[in-house]
């Protein structure tokens, strides 16, 4: 059972609640302010999550990408945590669906129930009319289900009995999955795990991370003490400002090269698609504008390529007869080719 | 599989051209490899062990031979009968005596083209059974290259490229074989064919190559980069040794020998000497040899046929003639004699006709120093010897005019010789280093008080015919190895006239006086008024000593008359004083061949092979003995030796040259332009466009900054990855080389301004000077950091050349590439299209 599921009915609502520490707002972000605006949140959630920085900093990007992010790790080890802290710092709807495998697509998506009084059907949104979207235990539900998310994440609506309803902005899917190998698991299907635009997975904090973590939680939960930081006008700026980042044309050659180099790779069954290209550059974009870089830098991809890349491959038969993960594949891939020296 | 082994076989033989003049030989090759290929593929029907195969060769090849070479003898023209075996064992002994008779090229008589064809069939035994019966295609390649071998040992220069190659390929062609039929031998390869192209469209017709294609698996990219692996590797074992100084195929793009008629240079190939000048004075018989006229005054001079100019330690050879068109004699006057000036001369008429009984005889007998030969037939003359030749030519049976220039120098002129030129001491003074001390020491002792080089000649030859105590001795044993020449002069001082001629001029060239040593016929008798008659056992051989001003003269050190060689004269100029006993000056007065003591008594045979070593300085005993190889010696390989190091060193700082060019090559770039205006500016996506004045695009000076650094890293031995971004650089070789503050605040300078120059969006001009000290600050941290011998190698030879080389080859390569490609398809589309055609073959 995942760590941090405060109460167990399978939607949890947290009210947007203005609380006591404003957050800073204005229009005209730019790439300082952003820095700071993405300063704040990061605090707020490493205040949660200790010693898991780059992590953090990964989710980040994502949400700054417009992507969704995939959290793989064992049970317990904070996957749950970190996907509510990011939604909480952020001052916007966030809503909290529980995979089981008896969730139905609708539950997600919403219904239209007949109205009695007005004598017609009402369309009930589901969780999914949220900015920022939890949904744990990802593959506990069936492939159904899991496909009902598939529209929502990527082209941001929702089409229910032939109407199509917008989704709000930003709109983020932070969904925590455990290893597929664990009983009781659905492996997400290919087309969802490229909608994801990185994979994660949090690995166990170092022991002095997880000594001050046992102080942190033994007196209260720091998650109820986070407040919002940042509101959602705030993100979408940030976004905004994230999609003027400069990509110069030899660093859009190197991410071409990276993901051709994933098609054609021996010991890969299925390789990186457009989409995963497209992912990789936005998310670069955010990640340099982390570092308050406007311009995109190999390193931005390098230092990308695997938490973008990797979750999106299948490995051969023979591949996964010799262990070799695509994440391994990935990391060769990128220690492996020549970095774009020229402008051109 | 048969066909391609037989194939391989011919093109190996191909190899052999050199040792036969024309190309008969090839057909009966030709001709044995088929009946031998039939033969095997008889015999395999019957699906016998392997031993057996390789007797239907043989047998096979057996009944060509008989068939071709004696079928009269022989039951219906191919059955051998004993007559038959008889009839062929003779020929093989006829084409043996040829063989060991000539020196490459030999003449095709039948019995060397018999000899040819089975030593080939024999090959193509071997192969048939290697390749096609024991399924050992790579070891097959052992008997080709025994075969081709043969010419490489036999002939000093090199087989032709031509030759080597289609051997080579003829080779490669047989593997290919053979792997085509082992992955045949799994059945038709199973595949996904493309079903978008083959299938049909209804009602529509069939493709006509549409199955063709569908049953061959693709693997013609294999088959294209093997192909082009083979082409390579033959290409490059061909060209190669032209460009690695000190190995000099002679023979490249021209045919090394035995070609007819081509204008350029080729070795002369004879046979040897002293072989057939051996073979004529072993004959038991006294026989005659030539007659001649002449009409000199002072009597007639020696003929001359050879001169051995090169002592190589062991023996007196000459060295490789090169021959050329405009060598021939072609009624023209020949080169004047060399060194021959103020010395009194006149000409002489000489008219010699060679008896018809007289083979081989491929070097004309002529007095020295001709001036011009008539003559039928294809001769050339070697400018510096005066040697007269012919490649095909025998002299047997032909009468020939020279007219000659004959020197009679007084002693006083040739004592006031002036030194000889520098190019005639090195190459006819030179000594080895391994003459005997003794040797020396007795030259200088033999000579003592000899103020010119004439003085010194004119003793050493009275210490050889009276002084010395040398005994005329046909009878000594011959020579077995070397240091027998320095025995022969120190201790037992009996010998032919060989050593006596050897013995001199390794002494005349201990003292410094060019020489060499002359073979041919002393003058021999005069019979009636005017007519000479030289016999096989007037064959001698005598040195020549330089003299500035009168040219090469001959010496005479063998003792003459009754106790000596017969017919020897000395010269008068070789006798100044008056004790010219004996030895008369004029060859009137030569002694009558047949005295008891001095001639070897024809009739008995012993002395015959005896003579003939005394006129073989090549392979006879007089040269062998003292010395080895005069190449070593003298003053000149200090002056190889400088100039080897000279050119080493040079090699070796091509390098640094072309370092220290680049690096100036890359500041020069960004250097802020002067008046001066850049015409040949790369032209810049972003930066202002090359005009006057204007400062260079700032990202230059980054790129520029970047460059070197990265050569100066590789010069240091440092790693330097291409999968590393500019930031990832300067983090590893900061903490690789635990930089100290200044250095790794350079690293990072530099490698920020490259970062920006390459990804950013603005351009931020960084000063080219700041970056330069920031590059040369970088230098020295990687020079500090790494050892000596490191920092060495970077500063004079330094690495990153290489790779600056290797990005400059690799446009070139890729060009390449993409034309090889193309060809390939071109030969795939030709073979395919061959293949269509003679489908169903059977091999």
């Amino acid at each position: 059972m995942a760590v941090g599921t405060h109460g167990e009915s399978f939607m949890e609502t947290d009210p947007p609640s203005p609380p006591g520490s404003a957050p800073h707002g204005g229009t005209g972000l730019g790439l300082e302010g952003l820095a700071q605006v993405a300063g704040k949140i990061r605090e707020a959630v490493e205040s949660v999550i200790e010693g898991k920085s780059a992590v953090v900093r990964l989710a980040l990007t994502v949400l700054l990408a417009e992507g969704h992010l995939l959290i793989e790790d064992v049970p317990g080890v904070g996957k749950t945590m970190l996907a509510k802290s990011l939604a909480r710092s952020i001052d916007c709807s966030v809503r909290r669906v529980q995979f089981t495998p008896d969730l139905l697509p609708s539950d997600i998506t919403g219904v239209s129930a007949y109205n009695q009084e007005q004598r017609e059907f009402e369309f009930k949104p589901g969780p999914v009319f949220a900015n920022i979207v939890v949904g744990d235990e990802i593959n506990r539900a069936s492939p159904k289900t899991q496909s009902a998310l598939l529209e929502c994440m990527e082209e941001r609506q929702v089409t229910v009995d032939g109407t199509t309803y917008a989704l709000d902005r930003p709109f983020m899917v932070i969904a925590t999955q455990n290893p597929v190998e664990m009983e009781g698991t659905y492996p997400l299907p290919e087309a969802q795990r490229d909608r994801f635009t990185a994979r994660i997975s949090m690995g166990y904090p170092d022991p002095a991370a997880e000594l001050e973590m046992l102080d942190a939680h033994g007196r209260s939960s720091p998650l109820d003490r986070l407040g919002p930081v940042a509101h959602d006008a705030d993100v979408r700026e940030l976004i905004e400002v994230v999609r003027h980042q400069h990509v110069a044309p030899a660093v859009r050659q190197y991410a071409i090269d990276l993901v051709t180099a994933t098609r054609g790779h021996p010991e890969l069954r299925l390789g990186a698609s457009p989409r995963a290209t497209l992912h990789l550059v936005r998310a670069a974009r955010a990640y340099a504008a982390l570092d308050e870089r406007d311009y995109v830098l190999p390193d931005d991809l390098q230092d990308l390529a695997v938490p973008v890349l990797a979750h999106r491959l299948l490995p051969t038969a023979e591949a996964q007869v010799e262990r070799r993960r695509p994440e391994h594949v990935v990391a060769e891939l990128v220690a492996r080719l020549p970095v774009p020296s020229l402008r051109q | 599989m048969t066909i391609v082994a037989g194939l391989a076989t011919l093109a190996g033989s191909a190899g052999l051209y050199p040792l036969f003049s024309g190309g008969g030989w090839f057909v009966h090759a030709l001709g044995a490899v088929v009946a031998v290929m039939a033969g095997g593929m008889l015999v395999r029907r019957f699906r016998v062990p392997a031993v057996f195969s390789a007797f239907g060769g043989v047998a096979a090849l057996h009944l060509y031979l008989t068939a071709v070479h004696v079928p009269g003898a022989a039951w219906l023209g191919v059955i051998p009968t004993p007559s038959s075996e008889r009839a062929l064992a003779d020929l093989i002994g006829d084409g043996w005596q040829a063989a060991n008779q000539y020196a490459a090229p030999v003449p095709l008589v039948p019995g060397i083209s018999l000899l040819a064809a089975a030593g080939v069939g024999l090959v193509a035994v071997l192969v048939d059974l290697l390749a096609v019966r024991l399924r050992r295609a790579a070891p097959a390649g052992l008997p080709l290259l025994a075969m081709y071998s043969v010419p490489a040992a036999v002939r000093e220069d090199d087989v032709s490229w031509l030759a080597f190659g289609l051997g080579a390929l003829g080779f490669l062609a047989l593997l290919m074989s053979d792997s085509r039929e082992q992955v045949g031998g799994w059945g038709r390869a199973v595949f996904t064919p493309r079903w978008s192209e083959e299938v049909p469209m209804a009602g529509a017709g069939a493709p006509q190559d549409g199955p063709a294609r569908g049953e061959r698996p693709d693997s013609s990219a294999l088959a294209a980069s093997g192909r082009r692996i083979g082409a390579a590797a033959v290409a490059v074992a061909v060209l190669l040794p032209a460009a690695v100084p000190g190995i000099h195929p002679r023979g490249l793009f021209g045919m090394g020998g035995g070609g007819e008629g081509d204008g350029g240079l080729r070795t002369v190939t004879t046979p040897d000497p002293l072989v057939s000048l051996k073979r004529e004075l072993a004959r038991q018989d006294d026989s005659v040899v030539l007659t001649y006229r002449s009409d000199d005054p002072a009597g007639p001079d020696y003929l001359r046929l050879y001169a051995l100019d090169r002592f190589d330690g062991d023996r007196w050879t000459y060295n490789a003639l090169q021959s050329s068109e405009e060598d021939r004699l072609a009624g023209r006057t020949l080169p004047a004699a060399p060194g021959l000036g103020a010395a009194p001369s006149h000409v002489v008429k000489t008219r010699v006709q060679v008896r018809p009984e007289v083979k081989r005889m491929t070097f004309l007998p002529v007095p020295y120093a001709p001036a011009r030969v008539s003559i039928k037939g294809d001769w050339r003359v070697h400018p510096a010897s005066l040697m007269v030749y012919s490649l095909r030519d025998s002299a047997g049976g032909r009468s020939f005019t020279v007219e000659s220039i004959r020197a009679q120098p007084s002693g006083a002129e040739l004592a006031a010789a002036s030194s000889a030129p520098s190019d005639i001491l090195d190459q006819y003074a030179s000594v080895p280093g391994n003459v005997p001390p003794q040797v020396k020491a007795l030259a200088r002792e033999v000579t003592s008080g000899a103020t010119t080089g004439y003085g010194q000649a004119v003793r050493l030859q009275r210490w050889f015919t009276e002084k010395g105590g040398f005994r005329y001795d046909l009878a000594a044993q011959p020579p077995q190895h070397g240091g027998e020449l320095a025995d022969f002069l120190l201790h037992n001082r009996r010998g032919y006239c060989e050593q006596f001629a050897a013995g001199m001029a390794v002494m005349a060239r201990v003292l410094g006086i060019p020489s060499r040593v002359a073979m041919g016929y002393t003058p021999g008798e005069q019979n009636r008024a005017g007519e000479w008659t030289v016999r096989s056992r007037d064959a001698h051989a005598w040195p020549e000593l330089y003299f500035e001003g009168a040219g090469w003269v001959r010496f005479e050190p063998t003792p003459a008359g009754p106790a000596g060689q017969g017919t020897a004269v000395a010269p008068a100029y070789s006798e100044p004083s008056s004790d010219a006993p004996g030895r008369e000056a004029g060859q009137e007065n030569a002694p009558k061949p047949g005295s008891p003591s001095s001639e070897p008594e024809p009739g008995t045979p012993g002395s015959g092979p005896r003579h003939n070593q005394d006129l073989g300085p090549a392979d006879g005993p007089a040269a062998e003995p003292v010395i080895t190889d005069d190449d070593g010696g003298g003053g000149f390989p200090m002056a190889w030796l400088g100039a080897a190091l000279l050119v080493a060193l040079m090699l070796l700082s091509v390098p640094l040259v072309v370092r220290l060019l680049s690096r100036r090559r890359h500041w020069a770039a960004v250097a802020p332009r002067g008046k001066k205006p850049r015409r040949d500016a790369p032209p810049r996506r972003r930066g202002p466009s090359p005009g006057i004045g204007r400062d260079p695009d700032p990202a230059d000076a980054a790129h520029a900054a970047w460059g070197e650094m990265r050569a100066d890293a590789l010069d240091h031995g440092l790693d330097w990855r291409a999968s590393d971004s500019p930031r990832a650089v300067a983090r590893r070789l900061g903490e690789l080389l635990e930089l100290d503050d200044p250095g790794s605040g350079a690293l990072g300078r530099i490698a920020h301004a490259e970062e920006l120059a390459r990804y950013s969006r603005s351009q931020q001009a960084v000063p080219p000077e700041s970056l330069k000290a920031d590059v040369r600050t970088v230098r020295e941290a990687f020079a500090a950091s790494v050892g000596r011998g490191t920092r060495l190698r970077a500063r004079l030879l330094p690495p990153s050349t290489v790779d600056l080389t290797f990005s400059v080859l690799r446009g070139a390569g890729g060009r390449t590439l993409e034309a090889a490609n193309r060809l390939d398809d071109l030969a795939g589309r030709l073979g395919r299209r061959v293949r269509r055609k003679d489908r169903g073959h059977p091999e």
